[in-house]
């Protein structure tokens, strides 16, 4: 059994997943961790820090206290000089890169979007190493000077950053969890890899070569390979954090999990086994690894909520990687007879049936004998014994019939996919059981209907929150009204991307924006994707040019797609997003690899207009207060001055008086302060749209086209030049 | 103390198991013993371990299910011949495995439990009791509520045959005869008896009980009246008890507790000075455990625990060191052991081809126009159990496979590996979070019109043999809670599982009752049975036995869980009355009685004495509940701040002690505050019902004046609170 080589306690509470570790100075390691009231410590025993500038001192001489002032949302260290390392701590506006041996500020940057993760480290070709920060759907990149030469935006916030060798090529590269459920890959600011999970990803975590680790909010863990899955898990609690490590040193580093329930486990990094585990008193907060003896070996360091450290050697190659005690022999002779008791199980299910059935079989024949009718519901004689154990029977015929069809809703009830499960003799479903990810509020949906209105189909309405491919695992409950046991049928059903759209006539009235573009290949093989893509009740075929029509159950209004015998492909839609959806699906489906085209979304283009118009209003609104804010606070401090002279001099009314003021005054500036938080929310807001109209723009490209719209975007953005940004949208160059 | 060090070895695996199906036969010294096990398959096995292996003596087969197996002998001499009960019958065997009775006793229910002492037998059904000497039918006994256990006092020691029923309702009757001698009144309900060593202690009268809600005591059954010894509460809220045996396997000269549970739990306690007993060594297994046995059965000199559990695993915590056998090496593996994997592995593959041709068989089946699918059920081992500590339910449920969903609507257990678990219910309760369990729950929209009040899925992890839920419901809102459990085994089905979740569920039975208390009366007559009325109130209320208890007049009383409130039920033929000192209890009540009847069409004349005093005594008997949760909230709420003081400060003593006071107990407080979630907000439900109630009985609606009331509960004080419920309306 591996146990931890050391246990200490630091009295402070851990903000979960802000731990870090580095070498401040070069040599010994520290950890640093952000706790509460805006405070970020670091637990350095092997060098005794001085204190003054941002360090607070502490009864615990291995402690020191940075004092930050703001709510720390994120904290990281690394090198960016190649000597030794700095501290990086994000708040909601702002990013602080910390010299801890020379106590002193590196940089302090505002950062609108906010620093939600941070990663230090090199990226793809650009030379001078970076603290990357994930922020509102935007990603910025530091170099050690303050200038940020990486810029660009994802789909939504980003909430987890790694830095992997994605294509094993050498060269890190960025991969982004954000909360729209998206794994996405950059290559500077290039996207190469998209995948889709089913909840927020809330850590990554870079495994050996091009593996990476992930966890998401829904208490998922698993690891990819490049852009394929290798495994995963779900537990039911959260894994806050996680971290690679090569426990059993057998040379392949493991995903060490830390769980919300204070649980920590390894698991092989190629089958998810748990080959290690062990248990703190409060959740986990935080997974780092450092050299902390000094001894020449790495140790893996835990750290939970309530400030407990356990760390661990990587386990003696004797313990050939049993780490947890395990009795092979006894565990081997569990499972083998655990399997065979399941046989014998399955076999007496079996010998049962066979029994039943030549019991039944007469009691069909006299029934027909009699004249009388012969129902599987009581299959055999009353009274008798097989007729008391309450046997789940059906018709050994019985078969299940599903369909899928577009329910354009109706009074009280909103449009939807509706999932029609069907028996084909008298038995009835009791229930239907729909497990799958990502479109249910948890991993499952189930449709129990009142007793008194059981028959042999069931709908189940789905509402597909977005537009992906879903497999549909069906479990449907089949017997009889009397029953007390069912048969369960299990099948699987996909759910194409595009469910949510009705096939309607192409008379319908245009929407006003579309995209257009070039492809080279034939009508047929874009009819053939419309097809698979789309729930059609028949396959559409059609001579000539292309125009189908579809509205969307969503509300967003009718989506055209035409192509004429030259390739030239328009969507026509009012919806940004949906095009780029269509646009993108099409184009992988095609195979091509650079897009361009022409997006003409004036209604879009004139909420971006105004939008701007709306940062600029909130940035003014925001130098206003900041300015009286300064005003204010000069005040204050000769107001304090006054108010303390009149008081020492014994000169009571004027004392009064001057508090007096001062209050009134202190309740102007907070006031004052709480206009200025709702301004600060509200321009965040609008930034993230801005942010998502230009990520939205890129999505109606692909490839290098779509690189060259974010960047451009983004210059366009930062030399305040409105039209040139339209024009972008439009053209994408 | 030294510490016990027990690891933990299978030896077989036999059918799904009941309580005390599994005895080991006394042994001599420096020689092994041997285990026989009965299962519900109807096979009795007798083993003898050789080399790890389990070797059988002899074997039995009955065609109904074992539910006991025990043993007998002379009074004062070795117990070396088996009895089992079946279904109405009993058999014995030599331990040769001779046959020498078969006999029936021609009840109409089957055996729940036996014991054997001397030439007498003793057997109970679910509610008859009866005693047989040498085999002639001598006394009977129809206990008031359902039976879970039996036994008698040793007759060497006792010149009186005295034999003890565990029953259902919280007692333990003692016998005479044919004759009640006394009740024995234990905090929970029974479900096993022991005697306290084999000579139940020095004067032959101690015996240990084990309750369904896992609390642990030794009484000593006096001539005339008993006396407590001793009482394990359960605070740790592990698993109800299901056996009970006295063992030294501390090897210290004095006998052992030896607990298991249902929740797969088996604990070893030992006694300290005041003979109090302290718990040693605890070891989970993951099914419930049915029988433990202390003894020798693998290697001579070394002393087991023979644990059974539900799912028919025969499995040993042995003081007999693994480690030496293994060596440093982990992967080698002994002979013995090889040879067992080997041959489970080829009788796998046998296994493996056998039900390959068979399902093929099944499916083909699937072309018939008149054949049927029929699929026997599986055992569940549920239970459903009120928590008097936080007031909640737990559903526990066990198959012998893994189970593969519960869609609920409650808990289970099954020999069966768990697939899933899927609960409805139509009653609105909430699903609290129990951290042994792995399996992953969603929850899905329900909509209350079709009945739905919960639909909600566990998924379990492989190889989930048992799972717990835990259920808080609200007394008034009454229906049924639904477990859908599919097991992970070929061809699926799933059972269906129905629980009563009774409109006054947070009540307990009790047998004392406050006299003095400021009751409230609702009267009831109308021409209704004895058997009508206890129908309808055995479904408002928990624990009541299902059979009409004999007499012409009932009394039960029961206690508020929650407010320790009382009740009490007095009906007879035409005429019922309720006595609680809570009128919330008594609205409910009235209630449901008057929709029952009407569904019966029988009218009912109603009439209620309403005791504004009560109102008060009620609140005061809330008051210290619901002053100690706040000030536990607030003392809560300001850890953190304190916490962060201390930090800073090397010196605390600038704070006021109550601070000082809070940052001491920081982690308790925290500890006590997670564990009853919500309980404040169930206390504010209680008050607000019984402010509705109040006024419901004098005509007057209220509810528009609920959030005036939650504004005096937002400054709590007792006094203003009883004047807002004199004053307002």
């Amino acid at each position: 059994m591996l146990v931890p080589i050391f246990n200490l306690k630091i009295h402070h509470k851990v903000n979960p997943r802000m731990v870090t570790v580095g070498k401040y100075d070069g040599k010994h390691p520290a950890l640093t961790c952000a706790t509460t009231a805006g405070k970020v410590l670091i637990h350095s025993p092997h060098t005794r820090g001085q204190r003054g500038g941002r360090v607070d001192t502490t009864k615990d001489q291995d402690i020191n206290l940075l004092n930050i002032n703001q709510q720390v949302s994120s904290v990281c260290a690394g090198s960016l000089n190649g000597k030794n390392d700095i501290l990086a701590i994000g708040t909601q506006t702002n990013i602080l890169a910390y010299d801890v041996n020379n106590n002193s500020d590196l940089f302090y940057k505002d950062c609108a979007d906010g620093a939600n993760c941070i990663v230090i480290g090199k990226l793809g070709t650009i030379i001078e190493p970076m603290v990357l920060i994930g922020g509102n759907c935007s990603l910025q990149g530091y170099n050690q000077d303050g200038n940020d030469i990486f810029w660009t935006v994802t789909g939504d916030n980003v909430c987890s950053l790694a830095l992997v060798d994605f294509n094993a090529q050498g060269q890190n590269q960025l991969v982004v969890g954000s909360e729209d459920f998206d794994i996405r890959v950059f290559r500077e600011d290039e996207i190469i890899a998209e995948m889709t999970e089913t909840e927020a990803i809330t850590s990554l975590c870079p495994m050996m070569d091009s593996r990476f680790g992930y966890a998401l909010a829904n208490g998922t863990v698993g690891v990819y390979d490049r852009s394929a899955r290798y495994w995963r898990i779900k537990s039911k609690n959260q894994a806050l954090t996680i971290h690679s490590f090569d426990i059993d040193s057998d040379g392949v580093a493991e995903l060490i999990t830390g769980w919300s329930n204070g649980k920590i486990d390894a698991r092989s990094d190629r089958t998810g086994e748990v080959i290690f585990k062990d248990n703190f008193a409060s959740a986990v907060a935080g997974i780092v690894q450092a050299e902390y003896r000094l001894d020449g070996t790495q140790q893996l360091l835990c750290v939970s909520t309530e400030g407990e450290i356990k760390a661990y050697n990587p386990a003696p190659a004797e313990m050939r990687g049993n780490l947890m005690d395990a009795n092979l022999e006894q565990d081997t002779i569990r499972e083998l007879s655990l399997r065979k008791q399941n046989l014998q199980m399955e076999l007496k299910n079996y010998d049962e049936n066979t029994k039943a059935g030549v019991l039944a079989l007469q009691m069909q024949q006299t029934a027909a004998a009699s004249g009388n009718k012969f129902s599987a519901e009581k299959p055999f004689p009353p009274g008798g014994e097989l007729d008391q154990q309450a046997m789940g029977v059906i018709p050994a015929s019985t078969q299940l019939q599903t369909t899928l069809t577009v329910n354009p809703g109706e009074e009280g009830k909103p449009p939807h996919v509706e999932l029609f499960v069907g028996t084909t003799n008298d038995t009835i479903i009791r229930t239907v059981l729909l497990f799958a990810e990502g479109i249910f509020d948890g991993e499952s949906h189930v449709v129990h209907p009142h007793p008194s209105i059981l028959s042999n189909c069931l709908k189940c309405p789905i509402v597909p929150p977005k537009d992906l491919p879903v497999d549909l695992h069906i479990k449907a409950f089949v017997g009889y009204k009397s029953s007390g046991q069912y048969h369960v049928f299990e099948l699987t059903r996909q759910l194409p991307r595009f469910s949510m759209y009705a096939l309607c006539k192409p008379d319908i009235p245009e929407p006003k924006s579309s995209v257009t573009y070039q492809v080279n290949d034939r009508v047929q093989r874009v009819l053939l994707w419309i097809n698979q893509s789309f729930l059609l009740q028949d396959d559409i075929s059609c001579e000539g040019n292309l125009n189908v029509a579809f509205m969307s159950l969503r509300g967003s209004g009718p989506v055209i797609i035409q192509m004429e015998t030259s390739g030239q492909v328009v969507i026509k839609t009012d919806d940004m997003d949906m095009a780029g959806d269509v646009l993108q699906a099409m184009a992988s489906f095609l195979n091509i690899d650079d897009l361009q085209s022409t997006a003409d979304f004036p209604e879009e283009m004139e909420k971006l207009r105004e939008l701007l118009v709306k940062v600029d209003e909130f940035h003014v609104v925001r130098q206003k207060l900041t300015a009286e804010m300064a005003d204010h606070s000069n005040l204050i401090r000769s107001m304090v001055v006054r108010a303390e002279d009149a008081r020492l001099m014994g000169d009571m009314k004027n004392m009064r008086k001057g508090y007096l003021e001062l209050y009134n005054l202190n309740r102007d500036l907070i006031n004052g302060y709480k206009i200025r938080c709702s301004n600060h929310t509200e321009l965040l807001a609008s930034l993230k749209i801005v942010n998502q109209i230009i990520q939205k723009s890129g999505r109606l490209r692909v490839g290098k086209y779509k690189t060259q719209v974010i960047s451009a975007c983004r210059q366009a953005i930062k030399s305040n030049n409105v039209s040139s940004l339209f024009k972008i949208i439009k053209t994408g160059s | 103390m030294m510490e016990l060090n027990l690891s933990r070895v299978d030896y077989l695996q036999v059918g799904v198991t009941s309580q005390k199906s599994t005895k080991l036969f006394p042994g001599a010294v420096g020689k092994t013993q041997r285990i026989v096990v009965g299962d519900q398959d109807g096979l009795l096995q007798c083993l003898q371990m050789k080399k790890g292996d389990a070797q059988v003596i002899f074997k039995a087969v009955s065609p109904k299910g074992i539910t006991r197996v025990e043993l007998g002998g002379p009074v004062g001499g070795a117990r070396e011949r088996v009895f089992l009960s079946t279904g109405s019958e009993i058999k014995g065997f030599t331990k040769k495995g001779k046959n020498f009775l078969s006999f029936d006793t021609n009840l109409s229910e089957p055996i729940q439990s036996m014991f054997v002492e001397g030439a007498d037998l003793f057997t109970c059904g679910n509610y008859v009791y009866n005693h047989y000497k040498d085999c002639k039918d001598t006394n009977y006994f129809l206990s008031a509520d359902k039976i879970s256990d039996v036994l008698c006092l040793p007759m060497e020691k006792n010149d009186d045959i005295t034999p003890v029923l565990a029953c259902q309702d919280r007692v333990l009757r003692v016998l005479q005869d044919a004759e009640l001698l006394y009740e024995v009144e234990v905090p929970g309900p029974p479900v096993v008896l022991q005697l306290y060593g084999k000579e139940a202690g020095e004067e032959g009268n101690e015996i240990l009980y084990g309750t369904s809600d896992g609390r642990v005591g030794l009484v000593q059954i006096g001539r005339f009246a008993p006396s407590h010894r001793w009482e394990l509460p359960n605070e740790k809220r592990n698993g109800g008890v299901l056996s009970l045996d006295n063992f030294d396997i501390t090897a210290d000269g004095v006998l052992d507790l030896i607990v298991g549970r249902d929740d797969g739990l088996v604990e070893i306690y030992s006694y300290d000075e005041a003979e109090e007993p302290v718990q040693r060594f605890n070891h989970t297994l993951s099914e419930s455990v049915t029988s433990v046995q202390g003894g020798c059965v693998a290697t001579p000199g070394y002393d087991e625990i023979v644990c059974t559990t539900y799912a028919g695993w025969v499995s040993t915590l042995t003081s007999e060191p693994l480690i030496k056998e293994r060596g440093p090496d982990t992967f080698s593996l002994t002979a013995e052991g090889k040879d067992k994997i080997v041959g489970l592995r080829q009788e796998l593959d046998n296994l493996q081809v056998k039900v390959s041709s068979e399902r093929e068989k099944y499916q083909q089946s699937a072309g018939s126009k008149t054949a049927i699918s029929a699929v026997s059920g599986f055992n569940i081992n549920d239970k459903f159990v009120l928590n008097r500590e936080d007031a909640s339910y737990t559903l526990s449920l066990e198959l012998q496979l893994p189970i593969d969903n519960v869609l609920l609507q409650v808990s289970l257990e099954l020999q069966l590996p768990i697939d899933n678990v899927l609960l409805q219910s139509d009653v609105p309760i909430d699903l609290l979070d129990v951290e042994k369990n792995s399996a992953v729950v969603s929850y899905s929209a329900c909509n209350p019109e079709e009945g739905n009040y919960l639909l909600a899925t566990y998924r379990c992890q492989a190889n989930t043999t048992r799972l717990e839920l835990k259920i808080r419901s609200i007394e008034g809102q009454y229906g049924t809670l639904q477990a859908y459990v599919t097991p992970r085994v070929q061809p699926k089905t799933c059972q269906v599982k129905q629980y009563n979740i009774k409109p006054l569920s947070l009540h307990q039975r009790t047998h004392v009752f406050d006299d003095n208390r400021p009751l409230n009366t609702v009267k009831l007559t109308g021409q209704f049975s004895l058997a009508e009325m206890h129908s309808w109130v055995s479904f408002c209320l928990p624990e009541l036995p299902e059979r009409t208890p004999p007499g012409e007049t009932i009394t039960f009383h029961f206690m508020s869980t929650f407010l320790d409130t009382l009740l009490e039920c007095v009906y007879s033929k035409g005429e019922a009355v309720f006595r609680s000192d809570n009128i919330s209890t008594i609205s409910i009540l009235k209630d449901v009685l008057t929709k029952e009847a009407t569904k019966k069409k029988i009218r009912l004349d109603i009439s209620y004495d309403i005791n504004d005093e009560s109102i008060a005594y009620t609140l005061n008997l809330i008051h210290p509940r619901l002053e100690y949760q706040l000030l536990l909230a607030k003392k809560v709420q300001l850890i953190d701040a304190l916490k962060e003081l201390q930090v800073h400060e090397e010196d605390l003593t600038f704070m006021s002690p109550e601070y000082r006071q809070i940052l001491e107990e920081a982690d308790a407080l925290q500890a006590e505050f997670k564990r009853q979630p919500c309980h404040l907000e169930r206390l504010y439900g209680m008050i607000t019902d019984l402010y509705i109630d109040k006024f419901k009985f004098k005509g007057v609606n209220v509810k528009g004046k609920v959030p005036a009331l939650l504004e005096v509960l937002d400054n709590y004080d007792l006094q203003t609170l009883v004047e807002f419920f004199n004053t307002s309306a």
